[in-house]
């Protein structure tokens, strides 16, 4: 369970053309872990610090010692959860902000050397590793899904002509899945990428007067990672499965209508328009209330189709890093601060299931009795015949912890 | 309209109705890779509406020789907050130069808003404190009064958007205090912006115009209701929020379903404020008012339409919903009940129980008086049938085994209700939560019972319902609500162990107890553990190692469950000495777990204080009897 909390970057990319055109200014530094944004109307003192797990500076070009490049990227944070998948766990990794801050360039890249984002990366290393096996008994499979939550409906993207949405629900057994969402078997790096190629064409995509591809909504990349061991001993397989999710969220302004809002970690300030929306804001109103009396309640406004598909994710058996993309246009002041807030509340995420635990008093009470009566039997008995060594120690009233509390192998088995 | 012939009226009327006829109908036709088309084309519309005015305002004033073309009032920004309410100042708003300045704000206005919507923020600023300024040279009347309310309502969802909550707070406190100040003043139904833009024959009725101007105070208040909820002023926005619900009742501008799912959620809110009395307010007006959506569609019907079938199951998702508000509503006021009774070991304290009886005629009375103050739902036709479901259940803590009885059955009555729709298959989490509701009431229900193996039967009834589920679930998919489970189950068989220890004991007044009753403590004490050991070992790495660091949210669990399977050990009964020797090392084990851990970790000593305190001691004590029992051991050889 150790870290298991999400991991968190920021990443700054370069002007686009349009801002060059209009002579923007950068508004955001980066220092080691931290980001500097100021405020372009009180350049003085509108300087605002956010430190994250990462903050990469790929504003500049690789010139820049400091430019941190898609391969950096990948190493720091899609390298850990690759390991961690191989581990068991499962893992996820998305990607928010505001539309054509990067988070896509960032995600898939472009499919030129060295512009690959995270998701091609990932899938390449897998491949890489999994070929180097040479443990006879031991077997990979892999298979992939790509959907689309546009609107709060699930499209399939690798069966783009299936019609309809498709229904999410829970099996006892199986977990959380999409129901009739294709999931293909692939055996190597090439099979991945034709596959997102043709998911990535039948993306929502539109064309709006802040960006050209503004991605209308949530992408996710599931890879389902199956390995297989033999023992030769007795014949029998054991498996080990890891989910591993890639998302690619909304553009952040598009939070309302597109549903990122739904993610639970957007509790920012952005007001509902529609009353249609009223259930929202009593929901979490409710919500807040019984986190802080710890009370037991039912807030029925269902999770957005991407918390419920990930709830797993953020919490309990798996890793979550979540990357900020972040536009360093002075234009874009108020947004980006609202990115690097959200990205900052994000680090305290967790998973809210909590054990309920009963008052146990009468336990406490019979325990103390019980100890009671030992140390009255005890003496009542005398201890000439117990070690001197234990005997000094009681006397003294008894240390935090005897300093020989025997052999150390005690400790490792429960 | 003196300067502007009737013709060039009506086309700007004409290019009015089709700006907004594109922002409200075409918009949501525009395809998914050209999102803005429609608004954008209203954008346009707009901007020649105003340069049409614009160049309309230059002419006249000429005409008038000067007038506020010229405008010799210093354009000093209105700045909102500061309670400038436009009252009583500057041009009056049924005046030429009143009105002028009201159509080119209303302009600006949709321009604003136009501007926001298709996501750029600043500009949609600019234009919407164009308005304001505008609107800063008037004062309020019934001709531009819902201007001034609309314009701030959209600076103030805005400002939010961008985190200044100070601000948008500022911009519709304003709005609400001119609504106010204009329903005391004046009163009649206002001019609707839409209407500035309409020719005569086209004006909207005056029932018309109340809706809209109330509709528009109604959203005011849900946005102050957010901002309250953003300022973290919890209070205040459930006011707002239960207010916006009963305008919306009043005014009937309400969706059954979706009203009724709302007022759910709210009780939700008081019932954890221990309001049970709002609460219960809320979840009956709820139920009321969702069966104004009508029949559940049946299978059948459901099977030839897709229509029908989305309405049958939207109609039993969201009345399976209010019934899991009600479920809370039972267990929480069982819960906070059986709290106010306990004694410091969690029975029944009888003399707390009399003195609660004696003082619940006050209560009552009290519960009189603020039913009559509170706000209240409903509307002549739904007030009785809401006021006689209350009657079903009480809100006053129950205070004996009966009282606790007939909230127990109201919950029951509603799990079952709430288990038709989610079903296991499909709904594995909800059907489990609820399943873990009904254990819960089931527990809250024998802490009331005082008949010891009825009590234990109740326990019996939790075991069984949550027993298969948590051996049958999937354990990487359902981790939490797997140790939740395994958890209770664990307390559970505890807990029994316990009463079958004290009924043993009452029947036979000797130490001795038989060996059926032996065999059936082992059996429970052996469970409990067995569901502790299973909670500790999920929290091992997939290769089942050990946790070297427990996280905040399972540390005291993980410490309290060593602590107690440390207990269960050193409580089997066994008259084989090799059995009873290794319990007692697996207890010592466990309760030196808890203190090696509080050792490496002194963080973690706070959250388990008596239990490390009693681990220290018994880590001290146990040995000695090992050894002593050894002794015996090597003795009797």
């Amino acid at each position: 369970m150790a870290g298991a909390s999400v991991k968190v970057a920021v990443r700054v990319r370069p002007f686009n053309s349009r801002e060059t055109g209009r002579n923007a200014k950068c508004v955001i530094q980066m220092q080691g872990n931290t980001t500097c944004i100021s405020n372009p109307k009180q350049p003085k003192d509108g300087a605002k610090n956010f430190t994250f797990d990462y903050s990469y500076w790929s504003h500049t070009t690789v010139d820049d010692p400091s430019f941190a490049s898609q391969r950096q990227v990948y190493k720091d944070i899609g390298e850990e959860m690759l390991l961690h998948a191989f581990e068991g766990y499962n893992v996820c990794i998305f990607a928010y902000g505001q539309t054509g801050a990067g988070k896509s360039y960032t995600m898939m890249g472009k499919q030129e050397p060295g512009q690959e984002g995270i998701i091609p990366q990932l899938c390449e290393d897998l491949f890489q590793r999994t070929g180097e096996n040479t443990d006879p008994d031991l077997t990979y499979s892999v298979e992939v899904s790509y959907m689309e939550i546009y609107c709060e409906r699930v499209r399939d993207l690798l069966n783009p002509k299936s019609q309809g949405t498709l229904r999410v629900r829970e099996h006892p057994i199986l977990g959380p899945y999409v129901e009739d969402l294709s999931k293909l078997a692939v055996t190597g790096f090439t099979d991945i990428r034709d596959l997102m190629d043709a998911g990535n064409k039948a993306r929502t995509v539109a064309a709006t007067n802040m960006n050209e591809t503004s991605s209308r909504s949530h992408a996710v990349f599931t890879i389902v990672f199956t390995q297989k061991r033999r023992d030769q001993m007795t014949s029998l397989d054991t498996e080990k499965v890891s989910k591993i999710s890639l998302v690619d969220l909304a553009g952040s302004e598009r939070a309302d209508s597109s549903g990122a809002k739904g993610t639970r970690l957007k509790e920012g300030a952005n007001i509902n328009k529609s009353l249609t929306t009223l259930g929202k804001v009593i929901s979490a109103l409710a919500e807040m209330q019984s986190s802080k009396k710890r009370k037991s309640d039912f807030i029925p406004y269902r999770d957005s189709v991407l918390t419920w598909l990930l709830k797993e994710n953020l919490g309990g058996n798996s890793r979550t890093a979540m990357i900020a993309a972040l536009s360093p246009a002075d234009i874009n002041y108020e947004e980006t601060l609202s990115t690097l807030r959200y990205a900052d509340r994000a680090k305290q995420i967790r998973c809210n299931a909590v054990i309920n635990e009963d008052p146990n008093a009468k336990l406490i009470r019979e325990l103390k009795a019980e100890v009671e009566r030992l140390r009255n039997l005890l003496f009542s008995q005398g201890l000439q015949e117990l070690q001197q060594q234990q005997w000094h120690r009681w006397c003294r009233g008894f240390d935090p912890l005897p300093a020989a509390a025997g052999p150390h192998s005690q400790w490792d088995h429960a | 309209m003196a300067s502007l012939s009737s013709d060039e009226w009506r086309a700007i009327c004409d290019k009015f109705t089709n700006a907004q006829n594109l922002t409200e109908v075409e918009s949501r036709n525009d395809p998914e890779n050209d999102p803005f088309r429609s608004k954008y084309k209203a954008r346009e519309l707009l901007r020649e509406i105003y340069c049409s005015l614009k160049s309309f305002e230059v002419s006249e004033g000429e005409e008038d020789g000067g007038g506020e073309s010229g405008d010799p009032r210093p354009s000093e920004q209105p700045v909102d907050g500061q309670r400038e309410d436009g009252f009583g100042q500057g041009f009056s708003g049924d005046s030429p130069a009143g009105l002028r300045a009201a159509k080119l704000g209303a302009v600006e206005y949709y321009l604003g808003v136009n501007h926001v919507d298709t996501e750029e923020l600043s500009a949609g600023q600019e234009h919407l404190m164009n308005c304001m300024k505008l609107l800063g040279r008037c004062s309020v009347s019934s001709e531009n009064v819902s201007l001034f309310i609309h314009v701030r309502n959209q600076l103030g969802i805005l400002w939010a958007g961008r985190d200044e909550t100070e601000t948008a707070q500022g911009f519709l406190e304003t709005a609400e205090s001119i609504y106010q100040h204009y329903m005391k003043e004046d009163g009649s139904p206002p001019t609707d912006m839409t209407e500035y833009f309409t020719t005569e024959e086209k004006l909207l009725t005056h029932q018309e115009r109340t809706k809209r101007f109330e509709l528009a105070y109604t959203h005011t208040m849900y946005y102050l209701a957010q901002v309250y909820k953003n300022l973290g002023q919890t209070e205040r926005a459930a006011t707002y929020c239960h207010s916006t619900l009963q305008r919306q009742l009043q005014l009937n501008q309400f969706n059954p379903m979706e009203w009724a799912l709302n007022a759910a959620t709210l009780s939700q809110y008081y019932i954890t404020k221990g309001r049970y009395m709002e609460g219960r307010h809320c979840l009956s007006a709820a139920t009321v008012i969702s069966g104004l959506a009508g029949e559940v569609p049946s299978e059948a019907a459901a099977q030839e339409s897709e229509t029908e079938n989305e309405r049958r199951e939207q109609l039993r998702q969201k009345r399976a919903e209010i019934a899991r508000c009600w479920i809370k509503y039972c267990l929480n006021l069982l819960q906070d009940a059986k709290k106010l009774l306990e004694d410091n070991i969690g029975e029944l304290d009888t003399d707390r129980q009399d003195e609660l009886k004696r003082a619940r005629r006050g209560e009552e009375e009290e519960e009189e008086k603020g039913r009559k103050s509170a706000l209240l739902f409903g509307s002549e036709d739904t007030f009785d049938s809401i006021a006689s479901l209350e009657e079903k259940v009480r809100c006053l803590f129950p205070l004996d085994f009966t009282e606790a009885r007939a909230v127990f059955l109201v919950g029951q009555n509603y799990v079952t209700q709430a288990k038709e729709y989610f079903q296991m298959d499909g709904y594995v989490t909800d059907h489990i939560e609820i399943l873990q509701d009904h254990s819960a009431l089931f527990r809250a229900l024998a802490f009331f019972e005082e008949d010891l193996e009825r009590r234990c039967k109740m326990h019996k009834r939790r075991v069984d319902m949550l027993e298969p589920i948590c051996t049958d679930l999937n354990a990487q998919y359902y981790l939490m609500i797997r140790r939740q489970l395994m958890f209770e189950l664990a307390e559970t068989y505890s807990e029994m162990m316990d009463l079958k220890l004290t009924l043993a004991n009452r029947q036979a007044d000797t130490q001795s107890l038989d060996s059926h009753t032996i065999k059936k403590f082992n059996h429970l004490c052996s469970a409990s553990a067995k569901y502790f050991q299973m909670f500790l070992d999920s929290l091992c790495s997939p290769e089942g190692k050990v946790p070297e660091h427990l996280e905040e949210e399972v540390l005291r669990p993980a410490l309290v469950a060593r602590f107690r399977v440390a207990r269960l050990h050193s409580r089997l009964i066994s008259s084989s000495p090799s059995v009873q020797l290794d319990n007692l090392n697996r207890s010592l084990e466990n309760y030196k777990y808890v203190v090696q851990y509080c050792e490496t970790h002194p963080e973690a000593a706070t959250t388990v204080e008596t239990e490390l305190e009693l681990s220290k001691e018994m880590v001290g004590l146990l040995p000695l009897k090992i050894n002593r029992l050894k002794a015996r051991m090597a003795a009797n050889n």
